[in-house]
């Protein structure tokens, strides 16, 4: 074989090559993900803008404008704003709390034990999330009138669970199936019951799954416009449909509607922040499974 | 301490049988050891004396009582998992204490830390107390693990392959701890192990298993020399036993063995005569590596020629695989020696330990001198 | 002659510090090491997949630092065989040369060659997802090897098989090689597969050149202390000791313990009274002995009877010393045997630098 000739000149063209390659690589790409960080942040920066706006600088350009702060006393001062606020709370907190309890043994029973049309049972709990909610709304909208959970907390809270169920069962089941049995069969054979083993070792052991989907539900839940729109009237008035509040007949007040909004995204930007390692961490560690 | 019985044992899995018909008694206070290749039904086993499976069939008793219906936390069991099973989130102390912890053991928290440090000593794990388990090495992991089943003295022991994921260097080094430490025991176990020279070593008794059925029970001395079966014969020793077949004839007033397709002529002792006389005239005979002769010149008519196929240095041996008549013969040579692939060696077989199978049932014969070996 | 030569090399971090070493045409070299040593950093190197940040890698005199893996003209097969699961085992082997744009009978002609080399001429229609372990391992040195190059390098290759087939496939590539005399490095952390294997050893630890020799050569003359209890199987009795000179003779001493063996004679001129050394022997040098002066009486702590050989460990101290032997002989716990170690095969160690004291 021409060994040596090979090699020889292939040497000094393939280093210049090389070096010349990385360099704009490097640049490329980063001038890329900057693009797209601006693309992708604009319309939040645009809404925390347009609270700032007065109505009547709303379509001028974006950036110069005399900044107030009428859109926000409007908005929260002498109304029932911090009341839908409270209420958005209410019913995400304890649909996913309800979600968790629920939840977290399904997920368990799917990983663990064998039973007839076990696959199609998960299936079946995955497809809820496929349906649109607004195909849903309309019989359960009927239902709940005959059965009186029209514009209730509980009707709410329990119609989430459509929303928030699938997730954490199917994260979770994931997360149950990485743990080897034989951990609680250990557990057992040291003497403890099935609960205790189930809360004090199986529990800590999903922790990170448990909250980063935890989270996820709560901001699918905060966030859901459809069922609160025409499954609650005037008792129960979720964040999200309070922004319609601020079109009014003759004009739009999109300052009012960006300080709504802007308000609303607080508390959940403000939980990604804290638990974002988990997040990214719990979502891909469940997923690989399944 | 206590006596393990299990009577008619099946345990299915489906369509497939892990356990059948499996009969057996471990004495009390006796080391006793499955062995077997993987899928044996080794752990089954294991987990049907510790009440984590239940079988189709059949009973298990402790000191006589069916325990059967009873749960594995009331069955005073201890057990080491092949894949150690410690609680990641607990610390090396709580892992250990964990046992005399739970609701039916109730230690005060004195005795808890004295026999958790008693054991910990014991496993020259004393300084990794603190740490979690996801810090520890593999071979400091089982001596965790080994740490928690001991911590108690239950019924029985079950150790589920404790050594099998350490590297070669510590498994032998861990071998020897446990053999020093069996004494202190004082506890039945049930110990299971697909490395011959643990069951060797440790075992006041063997039992092999194979798809789910016992080959051969008996002292491990009993399995290497007086195997049951060619299965047996196989899974003890390093090299592993050679096996060809060969046929018994009468030569001229005297009894031959012709092997090889008749290319080579053996004569088998006086001793054994009379017994091969007795049953089919087809044999398989077994001859260990360390009891095969070579040499690189032909010292003889009678020495068989081959070739080199692998010269292998394993440590404190070589071990040659020789080529010879259209089949592989493996056998121990000195460490130092030398040899060319595709080099002409000649071998020469010591008939005083040939062992005898029925071809057909692969089943043993005899073996010459054998009331030497029925000793122990 | 064709000479192959490598590097002295450091990489950043240090994970391999100023190595140096060459090796001959059609050479089997084996590096060895424990997890971590830098072994696969340095095949890495070689290879051209891990930067080398100082020192050189020659091959055949020609420097090729700067050379992409692929125009390095060698051969790879890593731990994890990497097959292209829609492709055949045929097409698969065929990948790299399709893509040089070689012609479809080259091809054919160099699959017919080494197919046969390691047993996978019978399998080239099937997909690697039929394959089993060993198959998919022997298919990836097929792939390595195809284009006959200048050098194979192998990374662990054994390492997820099981016992037996590991020892058939370790057979297979000795044939292999004997076969085809490519120069080849194979790393691994077995040093009964390096033992087994290789032509010479390159023994690493943390990243440094501990010893190299052929397999015979770090058997009976090892450079130091980690040398020493690495190769073989059972380990050499590493103990350490203080040297007392009675009567005129010098005997070895040990913490914990009145047992006193005597030194050889050819260390006379080198020890002194009070000197700290490690005393180094196998298991197989140590040798029972009938009452005799020269042995020492201990009592046994493990009797152990392997069938083909016994181990037997008595206690010195807070150390075993392991013998084996293939006499048929038979001890309870606490019997008094004698034990003699062989003159020749007695090593002595700097405890301080782990170096080999040589007489």
């Amino acid at each position: 074989m021409n060994n040596k000739n090979e090699i020889d000149s292939k040497l000094v063209s393939s280093y210049n090559k090389r070096k010349k390659r990385k360099v704009l690589g490097a640049v490329g790409r980063n001038l890329g993900l900057t693009l797209y960080a601006v693309f992708a942040l604009f319309p939040l920066l645009w809404m925390v803008l347009c609270s700032f706006k007065p109505d009547t600088e709303m379509y001028t350009t974006v950036f110069r404008f005399h900044p107030t702060t009428a859109n926000y006393s409007a908005v929260l001062i002498g109304t029932d704003y911090f009341k839908a606020f409270y209420q958005n709370f209410v019913v995400s907190a304890f649909a996913v709390l309800i979600t968790i309890v629920a939840g977290v043994p399904v997920a368990y029973a799917l990983a663990r034990y064998q039973f007839k049309s076990k696959e199609s049972v998960a299936f079946t709990i995955l497809s809820f999330k496929f349906a649109p909610e607004i195909l849903v709304c309309l019989p359960v909208f009927l239902i709940f009138q005959k059965i009186g959970l029209y514009d209730t907390y509980f009707g709410l809270i329990w119609v989430y669970q459509l929303v928030t169920m699938p997730l954490l069962i199917w994260v979770l089941r994931g997360y149950f199936e990485d743990i080897s049995v034989e951990i609680e069969q250990a557990a057992q054979l040291d003497g403890y019951k099935w609960y205790e083993i189930f809360l004090k070792t199986l529990v800590p052991l999903v922790k990170p799954g448990l909250v980063s989907v935890g989270l996820l539900a709560f901001i699918f839940a905060w966030n859901d416009f459809t069922f609160p729109l025409i499954l609650s009237g005037s008792n129960i008035q979720t964040i999200t449909i309070t922004s319609l509040r601020y079109l009014a007949s003759d004009t739009v007040h999109y300052g009012q509607v960006a300080v709504a909004s802007t308000i609303a995204v607080l508390p959940e930007v403000i939980g990604c922040l804290f638990i974002q390692k988990h997040l990214v961490r719990g979502l891909s560690f469940g997923a690989v499974k399944g | 301490m206590a006596q393990i019985e299990l009577e008619h044992i099946t345990k299915t899995y489906g369509d497939k049988t892990a356990l059948d018909d499996i009969s057996l008694c471990v004495r009390d206070n006796e080391f006793f050891v499955l062995f077997g290749p993987a899928g044996a039904g080794k752990t089954t086993l294991l987990k049907t004396i510790a009440g984590i499976e239940f079988p189709q069939k059949g009973l298990v008793r402790i000191d006589g009582k069916i325990v059967n219906h009873v749960e594995p936390l009331n069955r005073n069991i201890s057990m080491v998992f092949e894949n150690y099973a410690l609680y990641p989130q607990k610390t090396v102390y709580d892992n250990i204490a964990s046992p005399l912890r739970s609701r039916l053991h109730r230690e005060s928290e004195e005795d808890v830390q004295k026999a958790v440090v008693k054991v910990a000593k014991m496993m020259s794990i004393e300084q990794l107390l603190d740490r979690r388990p996801g810090e520890l090495s593999n071979g400091q992991r089982q001596r965790v693990a080994l740490g928690r089943c001991l911590v108690r003295t239950p019924n029985v022991y079950l150790m589920d392959e404790p050594l099998a994921h350490l590297d070669a260097k510590l498994r032998h080094f861990m071998r020897s701890e446990l053999k020093e430490m069996q004494s202190a025991f004082n506890t039945t176990t049930i110990y299971v192990t697909h490395d011959y020279t643990e069951a060797m070593s440790l075992a006041d008794r063997v039992a092999v298993l194979n798809h789910g059925r016992f080959e051969q029970t008996g002292t491990a001395h009993e399995m290497f020399y007086l195997p049951s079966n060619e299965f047996v014969a196989k899974l003890f020793g390093e090299p592993e036993i050679n096996l060809f077949p060969a046929e018994l004839t009468a030569e001229g007033g005297s009894v031959r063995l012709k092997a090889f397709d008749g290319e080579v002529t053996l004569t088998p002792c006086a001793d054994v005569v009379p017994e091969l006389e007795k049953g089919a005239k087809k044999l398989d005979v077994g001859i260990r590596g360390n009891d095969i002769g070579f040499s690189f010149q032909q010292e003889g008519r009678d020495w068989i020629r081959g070739t080199v196929y692998a010269n292998e240095p394993i440590g404190n041996k070589v071990v040659m695989t020789v080529e010879a008549l259209g089949t592989k013969i493996r056998l121990v040579a000195p460490n130092n020696t030398k040899a060319e692939l595709d080099q002409e060696v000649y071998l020469r077989f010591n008939e005083k330990n040939f062992i005898y199978f029925d071809y057909e049932t692969q089943k043993f014969i005899v073996r010459s001198d054998m009331d030497r070996y029925l000793r122990s | 002659m064709r000479k192959k030569l490598f590097h002295k090399s450091v990489d950043n971090g240090f994970a391999v510090k100023n190595l140096s070493f060459s090796c001959n045409d059609g050479e089997f070299i084996g590096i060895l090491g424990p997890s971590g040593c830098g072994k696969s950093t340095t095949l890495r190197m070689v290879a051209g997949l891990e930067k080398i940040t100082d020192g050189d890698v020659y091959i055949n005199d020609v420097r090729i630092n700067d050379l992409l893996p692929k125009d390095r003209n060698i051969g790879l097969a890593f731990e994890d065989y990497a097959l292209y699961p829609p492709l055949s085992v045929y097409d698969n082997l065929a990948f790299n040369m399709r893509a040089k744009k070689i012609g479809e009978q080259e091809i054919k002609k160099s699959i017919d060659y080494v197919a046969p080399l390691l047993r996978v001429d019978d399998l080239l229609k099937e997909k690697p997802t039929a394959l089993s372990g060993g198959q998919k391992q022997r298919v990836n040195i097929a792939r390595a090897i195809v284009r006959r190059p200048g050098l194979l390098l192998l990374d662990e290759p054994l390492s997820h098989l099981d016992g037996k087939m590991r020892q058939t496939l370790r057979q297979e590539i000795k044939r292999l090689h004997h076969e085809i005399k490519c120069t080849t490095i194979i790393v691994t952390h077995d040093q009964m597969e390096a033992m087994s294997l290789a032509d010479r050893i390159v023994i690493m630890k943390d990243g440094e050149l501990q010893q190299m020799g052929t397999p015979l050569e770090v058997y009976d003359d090892p450079a130091n202390v980690f040398v020493a209890g690495f190769i073989g199987e059972p380990p050499m009795n590493l103990l350490p000791s203080t040297i007392l000179r009675t009567e005129g003779r010098f005997l070895f001493s040990f913490e914990g313990s009145d047992v006193r063996i005597e030194v050889p004679q050819r260390y006379a001129s080198i020890v002194r009274d009070g000197m700290s050394v490690i005393l180094g022997v196998r298991p197989v040098d140590v040798l029972i002995a009938d009452d005799s002066a020269a042995s020492t009486a201990v009592p046994v702590a493990v009797y152990e009877d392997l069938g083909d050989e016994r181990h037997i460990s008595v206690r010195i101290g807070k150390s075993l010393l392991n013998l084996i032997t293939e006499d048929d002989v038979y001890y309870q716990q606490g019997q008094i045997i004698r034990l003699l170690f062989h003159a020749e095969r007695t090593h002595l160690f700097d405890p301080k630098t782990g170096e080999r004291i040589r007489a």
